[in-house]
């Protein structure tokens, strides 16, 4: 019995990045070679954008010298029997090395660092995404080698698709007795400028695969870079440039008596923690999340601020380069903006914005939609960004309405709630401190996300023993933020003793049609 | 369809001698030109579209053979064209996707089993079993056993696949047995290589016409009296000449092995995944030799008795591998071994599992199971305990155990590893797909009107099941959706909903489903997506696809043109439909009014809204060629694009719950006071306005805005844009 066994190469790539063409790439490369390979797929509906994967095995002896024997291929990956597992991107990689398929003691794993997040990821209220470093820890511990890095920028960088890469790091890995300039004959074998795209890539990857190890560094995981504030010296140290950076948000939004404003509810929180954590175990975390979350809904979002991020130069250029406009082409932009009778009552002073908001509950009483102004604004227009700087323009008129009201007396019951908090447990007010997470966006989100930090306040922040208080505003919070139907944070209220959120009244019309019976009468 | 096949084609001009190398569908396509077949016909699905996907295309030289194609409305007329082979010396072909295709198919396929065929009949089905399968996991098996077709099983080797089809042919016309030549997934897109023959010439075919009808012959009929006799037929001469035919031309591979006292029966299919198991257990070569005799059935129905006594006789013990349930082999070895009073041991299901693919991993834990253990050990679930080891390597130390432990133990810690579970990453709409932003106004209208029972259906729609939109109570099968709501409707107080693509609609929906609810009188609300094809199957064209000059005559190719075609509408008025609106797919605060109407309605009959949007594929196969065409010209393109402001954008993610597109994803919050990321429309976006109709109709936050970029623009354009950037940029603040 001849010990030789095949080669054997799992690929992982999502639906249409080319894992159909790698693999005939890979069947000729071998059959010019001259051995024996075979290659199969379940492409099936995976095609639509779903992850899938292709098997390749090669036998390592020429085929002449087998005589007219031909080697008995499998048609699946075998766990823990692969030479080589290659990737397209981070989680898929790890998703085989959890069904057990890559071997630390056989198999060499080259991936892509890049992430192409899945839906449930993407669609979270708050951060959602897996944590990469955590993915490339299990890359590392159960494979014979690796190799990370970022497919997706080489294929960018050489004009092609990430299949051209994965064959060159193929190649660059020396998995299958073929010769580099085997694999290039059948890459560049295509049509003018793909093929050559595809070579570029390919000898990328294949130099980075074969090249010495310095790249083996991680690969870049650690993003944001911490923005050059200016130093307020004034605040402890880990404080310091969160509250900066809020100084600065509010001088930006409203002006200097508003970043005033800010200033003086900070310092009221850095009291009451000095009080409850004299030694400064803590770090300032309550003032710290404080500075963030603070400064974030003070600076809350309205026509106002949004005309304003709009309207700027820097904005223009970004959108220049994120929609890769070339020298000599025209760029037109449209915005979508859909503003109501909330966003116009919020400037408006409390009694016009009450008349005005109760014609639209009319409205809606009677099987209206509520009004509202579907624009699409061109901002490359002389029209379009007079309307940008008109609506900007009229940030004198925000602290006289009604929102500006609404919203500066709930910051301050969030922010006696804290400072409350602070001084029966620091815990406590930590966690109610993290609530500021809760506030967020416009129109319904915003508001649902004010009655939920309200209602915590309310139900759960005055519970018995501080500790559990803590642990139930936590959970509360966490639950908020789970789901935007607001069913696990009934649950977790329920759960911590709370009521349940009151059931808002909404306007449901049916028609009750079965023949012969009296119509229903819902509402 | 705009995928080109044009390599394809060529191969299935290879001459005798000639190699070919390709997939082991394109391999069966060309082995059905070998044998001769007159006629093919079928209906898509994975993963057997390819096979018709390319003889529709390769018509010109299909013609020049003289072999008609037909593409079938559905899985039923297909089997029904296999009438052709009762009367006349027609070899024919048809395929489709098994067991949801042979389901469709069965009452045509009895009927033409019980009169038995003249000329050869092949059923080719793609089993799509086990991993990557889009369908119930049941067995095309029992079709065979009750209709009594021969069903072929070949090994997954592109020789014997193509060796096979042309036996199939001989054996149907040998024994009057349509054959089923069933192919798994994997087998279908397995890549390989064989010598070609020459594509046979027909004696009768397009070319070459009969001149009469046969004569009028009862027995031809699937009708009583004579069904009677055909049944005894069934058991008495076609049966017997099958099993004939199968001995003595060698269908069925026997393996010699070492170990003469044990013996493994397999089911051609799965020979390779055998093969592995064997060779992870030392007991196989790289080129298959086993230490253990094998009887490979190319032909899992009819066995031959004969064959497997003799296989069986004077072993201690067999073990069956044969996948799914139930295990029709096991059982008639089993009564044919006891008939025999042969008095082996019989393992299969025992020792293997009842459900799921047997894959290597699952067929070696069987074979370990089935193995005698080594000496000193005794007992054991498998053959006679008396017995010495195979090999060395066969201790519980040995490395076949070494290895399936080390696999749990490895799956367990990278699990411990991992801090949350892993998302799944189902397939999805594609990017720019005309039924996202139908889902996104079914969302936001059942927000409005509260949940609704919604009766979904097979198709790309069905992507809607999985996240963000979870919806659908329920899938009975393709074009079934109106019917699967008929118990419901009547016993809940909102109205319930049908959803329906236009693949579905012609397959059966416009009969099973609106014929039937008008019939009846129902109230009900249909949703029929119009994108031209029927998409997930690999858009094919329809009846209702837009026609050549349609998409020719059309200045922007990028533009949908399903409304070129009105079948389906006209069908349903002509139906009887009185309550029929039409909405472009991508206007999603209309399509949300227009469901909150159908809902809330007084008239109380069948209500159709059809939701027009072509196919993103087909049309982005279009553009491509199209704007790169212009560019090289220097003529003005126009680019669309969607962009999120990241200083405007929230970070609550409520756009990509109401669109999944894959482009609108999330990156870093580059503010530093925020945490959540926030939204990002990634390179890929097609600019189909989803993102701009949702921010509108939703009322979501406003930072979704709408780039175009003007290549190529014209003079004026260019001196408007430097006069009006002039002022803008006056007008900026930094």
């Amino acid at each position: 019995m001849t010990a030789q066994a095949p080669i054997s190469l799992l690929v992982c790539a999502l639906g249409g990045e080319g894992g159909g063409v790698l693999s005939e790439w890979l069947m000729d490369v071998a059959r010019a070679a001259g051995y024996a390979a075979q290659s199969t797929s379940i492409p099936g509906v995976a095609q639509r954008t779903g992850a899938t994967t292709y098997y390749i095995e090669v036998f390592p002896v020429p085929l002449a010298q087998l005589g007219s024997r031909w080697p008995v291929f499998s048609l699946s990956p075998v766990p823990g029997a692969l030479d080589a597992l290659v990737s397209s991107e981070l989680l898929e990689t790890v998703r085989q090395v959890g069904n057990g398929m890559s071997s630390p003691e056989r198999t060499l794993v080259i991936s892509s660092s890049s992430r192409a997040l899945t839906t449930q990821e993407r669609m979270q209220m708050a951060d959602g995404r897996l944590d990469s470093a955590e993915l490339l820890r299990i890359v590392q511990g159960f494979s014979r080698e690796h190799h990370v890095y970022d497919m997706a920028a080489l294929a960018k960088e050489a004009g092609t698709v990430v299949s051209a890469v994965m064959l060159g790091a193929i190649a660059g890995s020396s998995l299958f007795p073929f010769r580099r300039e085997d694999y290039e004959k059948v890459v560049g074998a295509g049509d003018g400028a793909g093929a050559l795209a595809s070579l570029r890539g390919f000898a990328a990857a294949y130099e980075r695969v074969h090249a010495p190890r310095q790249w083996l560094r991680d690969a870049g995981l650690e993003a944001t870079a911490a923005p050059g504030a200016q130093e307020a010296t004034d605040w402890p140290a880990p404080v310091r440039q969160l509250a900066t950076l809020g100084v600065q948000r509010m001088l930006e939004y409203q002006g200097p008596e508003y970043a005033a404003l800010y200033t003086a509810r900070l310092r009221s929180v850095l009291a009451a923690e000095r009080q409850a954590d004299p030694a400064g175990r803590h770090d300032f975390a309550i003032t710290r999340e404080m500075a963030r979350w603070l400064a974030l809904w003070m600076a809350f979002d309205d026509i106002v601020r949004v005309a304003w991020l709009k309207g700027r130069a820097a904005r223009w250029q970004r959108v220049r380069r994120e929609v890769k406009a070339g020298e000599g082409d025209l760029l037109r932009v449209w915005d979508h903006f859909k503003p109501g009778v909330p966003e116009f009552a919020a400037l408006l002073p409390a009694a016009l914005a009450r008349r005005l908001t109760a014609w639209d509950r009319a409205r809606v009483a009677r099987g209206a939609a509520p009004w509202a102004l579907p624009l699409k604004v061109g901002t490359h227009s002389v029209f379009g960004m007079l309307s940008l700087r008109f609506l900007a323009g009229l940030k004198w008129l925000r602290p006289r309405g009604s929102r500006y009201a609404l919203e500066q007396a709930l910051i301050e019951r969030w922010l006696g709630g804290v400072l409350a908090a602070a001084q029966r447990d620091w815990r406590l007010g930590h966690e109610i401190a993290q609530c500021g997470r809760l506030i967020k966006g416009y129109g319904a989100t915003n508001e649902r996300g004010k009655d939920n930090l309200l209602h915590v306040l309310e139900h759960l922040a005055p519970r018995g023993e501080p500790a559990e208080a803590a642990a139930a505003v936590r959970a509360a919070r966490e639950a908020a933020l789970a789901d935007d139907a607001g069913k696990a944070l009934d649950a977790a209220l329920q759960q911590h003793g709370a009521p349940p959120r009151p059931v808002k009244a909404v306007p449901v019309r049916w028609v009750r049609r079965p023949r012969g019976l009296p119509a229903a009468k819902e509402s | 369809m705009e995928v080109s096949f044009s390599k394809e084609i060529e191969s299935l001009r290879l001459g005798a001698g000639q190699a070919f190398h390709g997939e082991g569908i394109l391999a069966i396509t060309k082995a059905l030109l070998q044998s001769g077949v007159a006629y093919v016909g079928g209906y898509q699905g994975a993963p057997v579209s390819h096979l018709l996907d390319v003889m529709v295309q390769a018509r010109p030289y299909l013609d020049e053979l003289g072999v008609h194609v037909e593409a079938c409305a559905n899985e039923a007329s297909a089997a029904a064209m296999l009438g052709a082979s009762i009367h006349y010396p027609l070899r024919g072909a048809v395929t489709w996707k098994s067991i949801v295709g042979t389901n469709v198919a069965s009452d045509a396929l009895s009927n033409l089993s019980s009169p038995g065929v003249k000329g050869g009949a092949l059923i080719v089905v793609g089993e799509d079993y086990g991993e990557g399968a889009s369908v119930i996991q049941e067995r095309t098996h029992a079709f065979a056993l009750k209709s009594g077709m021969c069903l072929l099983d070949p090994r997954p080797h592109l020789p014997t696949m193509v060796r096979m089809v042309e036996e199939g042919f001989r054996l149907s016309e040998c024994s009057n047995m349509p054959a089923i030549l069933e192919l798994r997934i994997r087998a279908c897109h397995v890549r390989g290589s064989f010598v070609a023959g020459d594509n046979l010439a027909r004696p009768v075919s397009t070319r070459a016409l009969m001149a009469e009808p046969a004569g009028f012959d009862y027995m031809r009929l699937a009708h009583p009296p004579v069904t009677f006799r055909q049944e005894k037929l069934k058991g008495e001469e076609r049966i017997p000449a099958a099993r004939r035919y199968i001995a003595e031309h060698g269908l069925n591979e026997l393996m010699p092995g070492r170990r003469e006292d044990l013996g493994i029966i397999v089911q051609g299919g799965l020979h390779n995944a055998l093969i592995r198991a064997l060779q992870q257990l030392g007991l196989a070569d790289a080129f298959g030799e086993s230490e253990i005799p094998l009887l490979v059935l190319n032909v899992t129905y009819p066995l031959v008795p004969e064959q497997v006594a003799q296989f069986c006789v004077g072993k201690r013990a067999v073990l069956v591998v044969e996948e799914g349930q139930p295990e029709y082999i096991e059982q008639e070895i089993a009564t044919q071994l006891r008939r025999r009073d042969i008095q082996t041991r019989l393992h299969g299901k025992d020792l293997l599992p009842s459900g799921g693919e047997y894959t290597v991993e699952v067929l070696a834990q069987g074979l370990l199971a089935f193995l005698p253990p080594p000496p000193g050990e005794g007992g054991g679930g498998g053959a006679s305990a008396s017995a010495a080891p195979l090999t060395p390597t066969l201790s519980p130390e040995g490395r076949g155990s070494e290895w399936l432990a080390a696999l749990k133990e490895r799956r367990a810690a990278v699990a411990a590893q991992l801090s949350k579970p892993l998302p799944a990453r189902p397939p999805g709409f594609c990017i720019g797909c005309p039924e996202r932003p139908v889902f996104s106004a079914l969302k936001l209208a059942q927000q409005e009107m509260g949940p609704v029972h919604i009766a979904a259906d097979i198709g790309c729609h069905a992507f809607g099941t999985f996240e963000p939109f979870s919806m659908g109570h329920s899938i009975l099968g393709y074009g079934m959706s109106l019917a699967s709501r008929a118990g419901v409707s009547p016993m809940m107080q909102r109205r319930t909903l049908a959803i329906m693509g236009d693949g579905g609609f012609w397959h059966n929906g416009l009969l099973t489903g609106v014929q039937s609810a008008l019939f009846n009188g129902d109230d009900a609300v249909l949703l029929i997506f119009k994108n031209g094809y029927s998409s997930a199957t690999g858009t094919q064209e329809l009846i209702s696809t837009p026609a050549e000059p349609a998409r020719h005559a059309a200045p922007d190719k990028g533009a949908s043109l399903v409304h070129t075609n009105q079948t389906i509408e006209t069908t349903l008025r002509g139906l009887g439909v009185k309550w029929l609106r039409t909405v472009h797919s991508y206007d999603v605060a209309r399509m949300r009014a227009t469901l909150k109407d159908a809902f809330t309605s007084d008239f109380d009959g069948l209500k159709v809204i059809v939701a027009e949007g072509e196919c993103q594929l087909e049309r982005q196969r279009r553009i491509k060629p199209w704007i790169a065409g212009l560019l090289k010209k220097g003529e003005r393109v126009v680019r669309v694009k969607y962009g999120v402001d990241e200083d405007v954008c929230t970070g609550d993610h409520a756009c990509i719950r109401l669109s999944g597109c894959p482009t609108l994803t999330l990156k870093d919050n580059p503010d530093p006071l925020k945490v959540d990321p926030v939204a990002t429309v990634i390179d890929g976006c097609v600019g189909c306005g989803l993102c701009g109709e949702n921010a509108h109709a939703a009322t979501l936050c406003p930072s979704f805005y709408r780039a175009e970029v003007v290549q190529n623009p014209r003079w004026h354009e260019r001196l408007l844009a430097s006069v009006r950037g002039a002022v803008v940029r006056l007008l900026q603040p930094a």
